[in-house]
């Protein structure tokens, strides 16, 4: 197998973007990827694209074929990837592994979601259409609902405050007001959402116990990487490469009734074990990490599924400042998917550009992990039960 | 007329290990023969949420739901027909039932309903 390298990446600024199709959205990136790349005017030998909902919520399927013919890479080998949320990271993942095999040596991967021109309703049953179609979904219970249950056990077991979530909201929509490409542009104050008496109509529950800042966006928003064998990355591109060190990823049971103990995402702690044995490294090498903090609970549980803290300790390491841009391990630095957002097809590569930039040391310094080396990925498919995992290195 | 709780649960002939839904082979040790059983007893709540925010198909304010394990082991998703979520704590028994959850296409769709005692 060959290392593999990013070298090229591609993001669009996340939100609502009515002017613009999928397809518009996945082909700005792309072109700003291969441009990054170096490598605009030339064509790639596949591209793969992540998408988790164009078929109900666009009334379009094949959209990688669809993508090849807008950015005329034709005849380049073209396939769609669905994952639920997870599907940007699986998009990676096979055009990690198609690299590696040394079957092709120039690959596109690009995700992209497309969920703000539906009204509300219709974007949450799109997304619960995730849940077991007969003992789950026919209830009415949504993703928020599935994280809603699952916090209630987790403050049960591990003492999981609500102080602790919002210092997981705070932080995450402080560092989105520095990222241009986040969806959601506005700092929120502890005051604000929990402590003056308007906090109840500016945070209602959303899914008891989560309230609405607990909750991630609906956002549309595409973004993408080029991949090549690490061995060629110099000749073809300027950039830094940055290198696929590790990748993991595993499954668990489809409902969370079914899970012997609900509250251990044992699909995240196997997907990190396994990519941090492919990379021969450890959590505590990891100088930044993008976790897939869809609800606030996520984070902290992912950080301690992870490896980062003891069950039970991360949400204190958060209200602590600990997963800050300077603490002892930041967590989400680009505003994570509770401010970048998350168009679900899109996250999992967004995760995988943000460390990119980190380790290509290019951000701006309110912003940049100092000296970075090693970032993390983690993208989180249904409710846990499809994880992907992603270790990153720079390469020097 | 009280409808009986049409959940069928599967407990795998060779390790005893309860299933809802269905599975091919044991989610512990892959067998694949199963005996049919019934949910027994008044289920016990494991855990729950109340959600503001819902998917198409639902002409209410709000929707509680909870999952629950009966006394023989099988465990379900179902709706809790409370007035206020306060009334609820992890661990209580509730009462079951079979009762419309949603409408589809002008038709009842029934599932499990759950009030506290």
């Amino acid at each position: 197998m060959r290392d593999v390298a990013i070298i090229g990446v591609g993001i669009i600024p996340f939100g609502r973007r009515d002017e613009d199709s999928l397809l518009d959205m996945l082909a700005y990136a792309s072109l700003k990827a291969l441009d990054d790349a170096g490598i605009g005017d030339q064509g790639v030998d596949a591209v793969y694209v992540a998408n988790m909902g164009a078929g109900i919520l666009q009334h379009q399927t094949s959209v990688a074929s669809a993508l090849v013919d807008r950015l005329s890479l034709m005849p380049a080998a073209a396939d769609a990837v669905e994952n639920g949320p997870a599907s940007g990271a699986s998009a990676i993942k096979n055009g990690l592994l198609a690299v590696a095999s040394g079957y092709y040596d120039t690959v596109l991967v690009a995700g992209g979601e497309k969920m703000r021109e539906v009204v509300g309703w219709k974007a949450t049953d799109f997304v619960a259409t995730m849940t077991h179609p007969e003992v789950e979904y026919p209830y009415g219970i949504t993703l928020p609902g599935m994280a809603g249950m699952f916090t209630r056990l987790y403050m049960e077991k591990y003492g999981l405050t609500q102080e602790q979530l919002m210092a997981v909201a705070i932080k995450n929509q402080k560092m989105g007001t520095l990222n241009p490409y986040a969806h959601v542009d506005m700092i929120i104050t502890r005051e604000g959402i929990q402590e003056s008496p308007d906090a109840v109509v500016n945070n209602p529950v959303a899914a008891d116990p989560l309230h609405f800042y607990d909750m991630c966006p609906v956002s549309d928003g595409a973004a993408a990487v080029i991949l090549c064998p690490a061995e060629k990355a110099k000749e073809i591109s300027q950039n830094t490469p940055v290198i696929i060190a590790g990748f993991g990823q595993a499954t668990d049971t489809h409902t969370l009734q079914e899970r012997e103990d609900p509250t251990n995402l044992k699909a995240v702690t196997l997907a990190a074990k396994q990519a941090f044995k492919m990379a021969n490294l450890t959590p505590n090498d990891v100088d930044v990490a993008e976790l897939h903090d869809a609800f606030t609970v996520l984070e902290i549980a992912e950080s301690e599924h992870v490896g980062f803290f003891k069950k039970g300790e991360g949400g204190k390491a958060a209200e602590k400042g600990e997963t800050t841009l300077t603490g002892k391990i930041p967590i989400n630095v680009s505003g994570g998917l509770k401010a970048r957002g998350h168009p679900v097809g899109a996250t999992g590569v967004a995760q995988v550009v943000e460390i990119v930039f980190q380790l290509r040391h290019a951000l701006d310094k309110n912003r940049q992990v100092k000296n970075a080396k090693v970032g993390f990925t983690l993208n989180f498919g249904g409710f846990g039960n499809n994880v992907v995992a992603f270790v990153l290195r720079r390469s020097e | 007329m009280k409808r009986e709780l049409r959940i069928t649960a599967y407990k795998c002939k060779a390790c005893g290990r309860i299933h809802y839904p269905y599975h091919d082979r044991c989610l512990s040790c892959q067998n694949r023969e199963f005996e049919s059983i019934k949910p027994e007893g008044d289920p016990r709540l494991l855990t729950y949420t109340q959600i503001f925010n819902l998917p198409w198909g639902f002409d209410v304010r709000f929707l509680v739901i909870g999952v629950v394990e009966f006394a023989n082991g099988v465990k379900s998703m179902g709706q809790i027909h409370v007035d206020s979520i306060d009334k609820l704590e992890l661990g209580m028994s509730l009462k079951a039932s079979w009762e419309p959850i949603r409408v589809v296409s002008g038709e009842d769709v029934f599932g499990l309903v759950l009030r506290p005692n």
